[in-house]
């Protein structure tokens, strides 16, 4: 029976070695003093620093986290709205037919959103920069919110909301003082998936950037292309820690808050 | 209700925070204001003192992009949205850009260092009379090897591409007209041949050549060739000078069929702003002293006749990248063969590149 029970566990850890040896690879040769991914020289700081150097990159970095946290915090807001208003619709047919649309902008290659948008902007004549690229993170980080807040609404009990209007609220308190309490753990869920896609999305900031205005995972290709500097290791080093960091950030988010929200439902 | 909107105030109050020290660094770095210049690059592709140098003396700021193909600087110049000042295409986007109105004229007036440029590389076929464009960088396409790895054997012509000894150890880049135009030069055809039975007979050659082609790759065949991986590869000079700066074995040709000549020039899109910041930058980057020390950095080889005279002799008289003159009159420069020519030549690449060995 022992046995048996370590096979699962042997497959996982395999399975996790194929997914992290890559990235550990490239954390491994940003330490290397040879300047190559080659051979391994010696420990060095360098390629660090280099990075810690450089204003532009900074500039790049600061870009990108802005860009970020406006669009993840705007696009949690609509998306809230958006599931709402999905959940308000009775009919069935058309609460899918809204359903699938909302799918339909996930699942649609990030290049052709990137055409599309880019193709939007110069008919509409926005200039290419921080507010196309604002505009278009929004646009599809919007459906992920969404998609994240409505089963929370779902699972909801409509006799919560009879209840609270029973007990002489009217809809504004409902929403404040109910709905969103409640459904709190999936809005924040969306905002740091939001987030993630926000920071780490290359191909429809690819389309939409110019004059200037760079994020990271734009500025990491470029330099990729030209091939052989270990200061993109080290760049991307850093880039993959902060996401670690908001996986345990989220992490213990979701535990503080996710853990007394149980316990009401419960009593 | 409440956290949540503690969590908002908060994400948007530090949102603020960040783009205020952005503008602080911007304007810092003088990234502000009517005051600058934006040049549209490939990577790596000038040596970052000199733009330093040109800010102090032109009082200018630069904002420096970078492309990665001649397709993706046409598309953001041509769909608008940008403010490129200069951008430095090939040749071939050069008269595509023409074509399509993206360029705006030289004014010669406001560029005398151009008179450095040696004679060879003016009034070329892509744009008569320099109207639009001054040359930055030329080169060539030949053949990259580790003599290591061939047992001491030199290469020195195309033909000898298709030698059984080299089975599987070619890498080739992923060019229509770099690889058709090998075919076409091996057989002593003009790599601008548009008659169909040359072709076709290009066509058959290349097929024979495929067991010995390992692969067909971007631009990681730098990587791929210094790293060992194979012992012959077809590119750019400017890619087989980064090559041999990794790796010392590895030598370069020029095949004596002869080959292709490309250019680089620097030019004014429409989308500039600054035409006379723009003709300052050109210009400075026309002298002489800035022309060498610039091509001592990024390796390939300069148009600029003086400049070469104060380049080191083992750069200069390096006959791999400024090829003699018997050679040069051989080397051809790819004329645009309109657009149907140009699908045929990327079907008949696609089909060798089908080909099974």
């Amino acid at each position: 029976m022992r046995r048996t029970i370590k096979w699962p566990n042997l497959y996982l850890i395999a399975v996790f070695i194929v997914l992290y040896a890559p990235i550990l690879y490239l954390v491994y040769y940003s330490f290397n003093s040879g300047g190559t991914m080659r051979e391994f020289e010696g420990w060095t700081l360098a390629w660090y620093r280099e990075v810690f150097a450089d204003t532009r990159l900074l500039i790049i970095v600061l870009n990108t986290l802005v860009i970020a946290l406006l669009s993840a915090a705007i696009s949690t807001m609509l998306g809230v709205v958006g599931a709402l208003a999905i959940h308000q619709v009775r009919r069935r047919r058309r609460k899918n037919a809204l359903l699938s649309l909302n799918n339909v902008l996930i699942v649609s290659p990030d290049v052709i959103i990137g055409a599309s948008f880019l193709i939007l902007f110069t008919i509409a004549g926005i200039q290419l920069g921080f507010s196309s690229v604002l505009l278009s993170h929004i646009a599809f980080s919007v459906p992920i919110v969404v998609l994240m807040v409505l089963p929370k609404l779902q699972e909801m009990s409509p006799t919560l909301v009879d209840a609270a209007r029973d007990l002489g609220a009217n809809r504004w308190n409902v929403l404040t003082k109910v709905t969103l309490p409640c459904i709190k753990p999936g809005i924040i869920a969306g905002f740091f998936m939001a987030l993630t896609y926000s920071l780490d999305d290359f191909a429809v900031t690819f389309f939409v950037t110019g004059n200037g205005f760079l994020t990271l995972s734009v500025e990491i290709y470029s330099r990729a292309r030209q091939g052989i500097s270990l200061s993109i290791n080290a760049l991307s080093t850093l880039l993959f820690l902060f996401t670690m960091l908001l996986v345990v950030g989220y992490y213990l988010i979701d535990q503080r808050s996710g853990r007394p929200a149980g316990a009401e439902v419960r009593r | 209700m409440k956290s949540i909107v503690r969590l908002f105030v908060g994400v948007f109050a530090a949102a603020f925070a960040l783009m205020y020290v952005t503008s602080l660094l911007n304007s810092s770095q003088g990234y502000t204001g009517g005051n600058t210049l934006t040049i549209y690059n490939w990577g790596d592709y000038i040596d970052p003192e000199l733009i330093t140098e040109f800010e102090e003396q032109s009082g200018l700021k630069v904002i420096y992009q970078t492309f990665d193909s001649n397709e993706a600087m046409m598309t953001k110049v041509a769909q608008g949205g940008t403010t490129f000042d200069v951008a430095i295409p090939s040749e071939y986007a050069i008269s595509k850009m023409k074509e399509d109105d993206l360029l705006i004229p030289l004014d010669h007036d406001k560029l005398p260092n151009m008179k450095y440029i040696d004679e060879r590389f003016m009034d070329l076929p892509f744009d008569p009379g320099n109207e639009y464009s001054i040359p930055y960088f030329w080169g060539t396409v030949g053949i990259v090897y580790n003599p290591d790895m061939l047992d001491g054997r030199k290469l020195t012509s195309w033909n000898d591409l298709w030698d059984e000894r080299l089975r599987n150890q070619i890498l080739l880049v992923d060019g229509a007209r770099e690889v058709i135009g090998m075919g076409l030069n091996s057989l002593g055809y003009s790599l601008n041949d548009t008659n169909e039975e040359h072709l076709q007979e290009a066509k058959r050659k290349l097929a024979a050549l495929t067991p010995n082609v390992k692969a067909i790759v971007g631009d990681e065949i730098k990587m791929l060739i210094a790293g060992e991986e194979a012992a012959v590869g077809v590119v750019w000079s400017g890619d087989a000078a980064e090559m041999m700066w990794e790796n010392e074995k590895l030598d370069y040709v020029v095949p004596k069929e002869g080959s292709n000549l490309w250019f680089d020039n620097m030019v004014i899109p429409r989308t500039a702003r600054n035409i006379d910041g723009a003709h300052a930058f050109i210009n400075f980057m026309l002298d002489p002293e800035v022309a060498a020390r610039n091509a001592e950095y990024v390796g390939y080889s300069t148009p600029n006749a003086a400049a070469l005279e104060l380049l080191p002799e083992e750069i200069s008289g390096d006959e791999r990248f400024y090829p003699d003159a018997v050679l040069t009159a051989k080397l051809e420069v790819y004329e645009n063969l309109g657009k149907r020519m140009l699908a045929h030549y990327n079907d008949l690449f696609l089909e060798f590149k089908m080909h099974r060995k």
